[in-house]
């Protein structure tokens, strides 16, 4: 039976350190080959305005959005939501036509030129069935990746900010 | 207090598998715990082991990509041979008559050579048993050219500490961080993931390095010195420290040689040195030097680079200087520095000491103003891609060469050169004993059996040093021609002085990890004497004469800029070539210029490019970048130059010279 309980991803830019190993574990993962990035690591910077060079690195995957264009696009039914908010597209219903391509607006559906059908991250739906994280997050080694029910990551979020605050502002 | 609880990970596989192995990844030193799910022999996924203490269930890029090499269609799995390059290999013969062929003509250029025209190259990826076999073997055939990236030029002095420093899990609970040309980011990311720790818990992170690196991205102070300045760097921090009176006058008085003039050879430097020999103005080193005054503790953590090049010491004298090499949480970490002293060879008496010639010095990472040597050799074993790496100095040489022998897993510029393949195990194709960064000890189980006819670095040593007679002083091989790894890690835990006491069925016995030295008790008597000179206290180091002079190098007017080439994040050795995930992350070509320049010289993003200097040149595909500075030309490609000029494919040098001569006027 497909869950309906919720889980969120969360991504804590100013951790990222840009070392890959969310992607290559994504490939890993779902036997991807080299090509289509379903986990990308965009590079912004150095940037120099009115100060020292600021860098950063954003992770960017599927937003599994409330109302995707990707699914409303998709001509066979195999770009699907399912009921715990995840996008994913079924292999076997899949012609690879890439209408999702065209219609995502974040460009995060790629074709996989080793089966000719779309590769986009799926919230690693076979994982989270049996109650594991999803391997980009399992793989982060800086805790820039985490998962949970969305309150539950919320309020690490929250957390995180407040011992930021509370520690920078202590005697060590 | 607010405490912070992190999400609870929930790890495991989703795959079917048959069969669980542990084992510790080798791809860097961090030395990461790993669990590997089996499908009938094959690797179906790879998992950190949460209850690790070093890595905490992470593991980066190279550790999950690792798998793809072991059966890659390209990889090299037969011995082969042949007797002259313009030749191509007579392939799928066994070990036993390529060992036989190749000893046979090593033999007749011992016969006939003095005993230094053998030279051997030992890459990380060979395994750490190919190079202490490469050790004794060397001992036993009397020359002193065995060079490894990992191998101290100066062991004795780097680290001259009774107490080996704090292991990298300790940085989470220090109040300042300063890295000093370390890219922890990309050569180390699980173990940077405890420098973020450190940043969260209030900790100030100084970055210090030749570019705008990933590292430098989290740094709440970075400076950008020249290239191949760490260690002068450090000499004139010394200076702005002791010139404020910032030094901790107790830690001087109890842990230096009473020296009183030590301080006034720093006194004489002159400021105006410090911008041509660092490209740091005065003003930003005394932000950096109050600021880590101000610090109740610090870990300096310094390159391996910087080991290779002159007043390396430097970093001890500051640690000592501030106090921080005693206090609890502080001290200096050069990379690698969790390498025990091995003691390999000298129970192998060597041959008359006149017919020693000595080693030609830190090969590895060259200082850019070396002075060229002439090694003359006639053999080479090279493991790897060590002549695309660190022996790019010895490829103007190679045509001299008769021989050359290569253990490696696939085809490069090495395999090309040579005349001998030997397939190499991959580290998950063998067990061994992993010494980590954190000066932790850890038995690496073998996750799958070698393809083909692929052996350990032992298994090579071995098999050679049976053929020379030399049998007895390789006691580890079965009778199925096999090194016995397990007994030779036995042998030489033994041996070493720092691994005394740590035994081997303890270590495989534990769950993780253990460290070295035996005794924990080392580690927290960190009081003074503490270091191992005979005095038990430390001759500060010193700024070399004529330091800080005016110098401008020789090759300047004719190659304006300076080259700088570091590892990438995705690829630790050269076998991360062929793991089609790694390598589409980042460009191994690319080749950064700094975005004035390239408009100066009318390159634009993506062009192709010639990075040309007085000895060789290599072609790339330019990405314009303020990560470089300005006249500075960075690319993961290594060329054996410090001073370069760039131009694009079809313009001339002459042209680009003139360009940015027009530019500098």
């Amino acid at each position: 039976m497909t869950p309906t309980r919720k889980h969120a991803l969360m991504i804590d830019a100013s951790r990222c350190i840009g070392c890959h190993s969310c992607a290559v574990a994504c490939k890993m993962e779902h036997e991807l080959p080299a090509g289509p990035r379903t986990v990308k690591v965009i590079q912004i910077g150095p940037l120099e305005a009115d100060g020292p060079p600021m860098m950063r690195y954003e992770t960017v995957t599927c937003f599994h959005c409330d109302r995707p264009a990707c699914v409303s696009a998709c001509p066979t039914g195999a770009m699907q939501k399912r009921p715990d908010g995840l996008v994913f597209s079924e292999p076997s219903l899949c012609i690879g036509c890439q209408t999702c391509a065209v219609a995502c607006p974040f460009g995060i559906p790629e074709l996989n030129p080793a089966t000719g059908k779309i590769a986009k991250c799926d919230g690693c739906r076979e994982r989270v069935d049996r109650g594991l994280w999803p391997a980009c997050a399992l793989k982060c080694p800086t805790g820039c990746l985490s998962y949970g029910a969305p309150l539950r990551v919320v309020q690490d979020l929250r957390m995180r900010e407040a011992v930021t605050i509370a520690r920078s502002i202590a005697v060590r | 207090m607010v405490d912070y609880q992190p999400l609870n990970r929930i790890a495991g596989t989703r795959k079917g598998f048959d069969r669980q192995v542990y084992s510790v990844c080798q791809e860097c030193t961090v030395g990461c715990g790993l669990a590997a799910f089996l499908q009938d022999d094959i690797i179906v996924d790879v998992q950190g082991v949460e209850q690790h203490p070093v890595s905490r269930g992470r593991l980066c890029a190279r550790g999950v990509a690792f798998t793809q090499g072991l059966r890659h269609p390209r990889r090299i799995t037969l011995p082969a041979a042949r007797n002259t390059l313009s030749q191509s290999f007579e392939a799928a013969m066994n070990w036993e008559k390529a060992l036989d062929l190749f000893a046979e003509r090593l033999r007749r250029i011992r016969d006939r050579e003095s005993v230094d025209a053998l030279v051997i190259g030992c890459d990380p990826e060979a395994g750490l048993d190919f190079w202490l076999g490469a050790r004794r073997f060397a001992r036993l055939w009397g020359t002193p050219h065995v060079y490894h990236p990992w191998d101290s030029p100066d062991a004795k002095q780097s680290l001259p500490l009774k107490s080996p420093t704090a292991p990298c899990t300790r940085w989470a609970d220090s109040a300042c961080l300063l890295l000093v040309e370390a890219d922890l980011a990309a050569t180390h990311p699980v173990a940077f993931g405890w420098v973020l720790e450190a940043q969260n818990k209030g900790a100030k992170l100084i970055v210090v390095d030749n570019r705008f690196t990933a590292t430098m991205s989290k740094a709440d102070l970075a400076l950008t010195i020249r290239p191949g300045s760490g260690n002068r760097f450090g000499l004139w921090l010394m200076k702005a420290i002791l010139e404020e009176n910032r030094q901790h006058a107790q830690a001087v008085a109890d842990n230096f040689e009473p020296a009183p003039d030590w301080q006034a050879a720093y006194d004489a430097l002159d400021w105006e040195g410090l911008e041509p020999s660092t490209g740091l103005s005065q003003g930003g080193l005394l932000n950096v030097s109050r600021f880590l005054a101000g610090m109740p503790s610090a870990f300096v953590i310094t390159g391996k680079r910087l080991e290779h090049l002159p007043s390396h010491g430097i970093w001890l004298t500051l640690c000592t200087a501030m106090g921080w090499a005693v206090r609890p949480n502080s001290g200096w970490y050069p990379l690698e520095s969790g390498l025990p002293r091995f003691n390999c060879d000298s129970d192998i008496e060597l041959p008359a000491a006149e017919s020693i010639p000595p080693p030609a010095g830190p090969f590895p990472y060259q200082p850019p103003d070396r002075q060229e040597r002439d090694l003359a050799f006639k053999a080479l074993i090279a493991s790897g891609n060590c002549l695309a790496d660190f022996f790019l100095p010895l490829r103007p040489q190679l045509k001299r060469a008769e021989l050359v022998g290569f253990f490696g897993s696939f085809p490069n510029f090495t395999c090309d050169q040579s005349h001998a393949l030997f397939p190499a195990a991959a580290w998950a194709e063998r067990d061994g004993l992993c010494f980590s960064n954190d000066r932790a000890l850890q038995w690496a189980n073998r996750i799958v059996a070698p393809a083909d006819a692929c052996r350990s670095g032992l298994d090579f040593w071995s098999g050679l040093a049976q053929r020379f007679g030399w049998q007895e002083f390789f006691p580890w091989i079965k009778k199925n021609d096999r090194a016995d790894q397990a007994g030779f890690y036995d042998w030489l835990l033994k041996r070493s002085p720092d691994t005394q006491g740590c035994e081997l069925a303890q270590i495989r016995a534990a769950d993780h990890l253990q460290s070295w030295p035996a005794d924990p008790e080392k580690l927290v008597r960190r009081q003074p004497p503490m270091f191992a000179s005979d005095s038990g206290r430390l001759q500060p180091a010193l700024p070399p004469a004529e330091f800080g002079a005016q110098e401008r190098p020789e090759a300047e007017d004719l190659f304006p800029l300076a080259y700088h080439s570091t590892r990438v994040v995705s690829r630790a050795t050269d076998a991360g070539r062929w793991w089609p995930w790694a390598a589409e992350l980042e460009d191994e070509n690319a080749v950064q210029i700094h975005p004035d320049i390239a408009q100066i010289l009318g390159i634009e993003n993506g062009d192709e490019v010639v990075v040309a200097g007085p000895r060789g040149c290599i072609d790339g595909r330019a990405w314009l970048s303020r990560m470089v500075g300005r006249r500075v030309i960075w690319s993961p490609q290594r060329l054996d130059e410090s001073r370069v000029l760039v131009h694009k494919k079809g313009q001339s040098g002459e042209d680009a010279l003139n360009r940015l001569k027009a530019d500098l006027a």
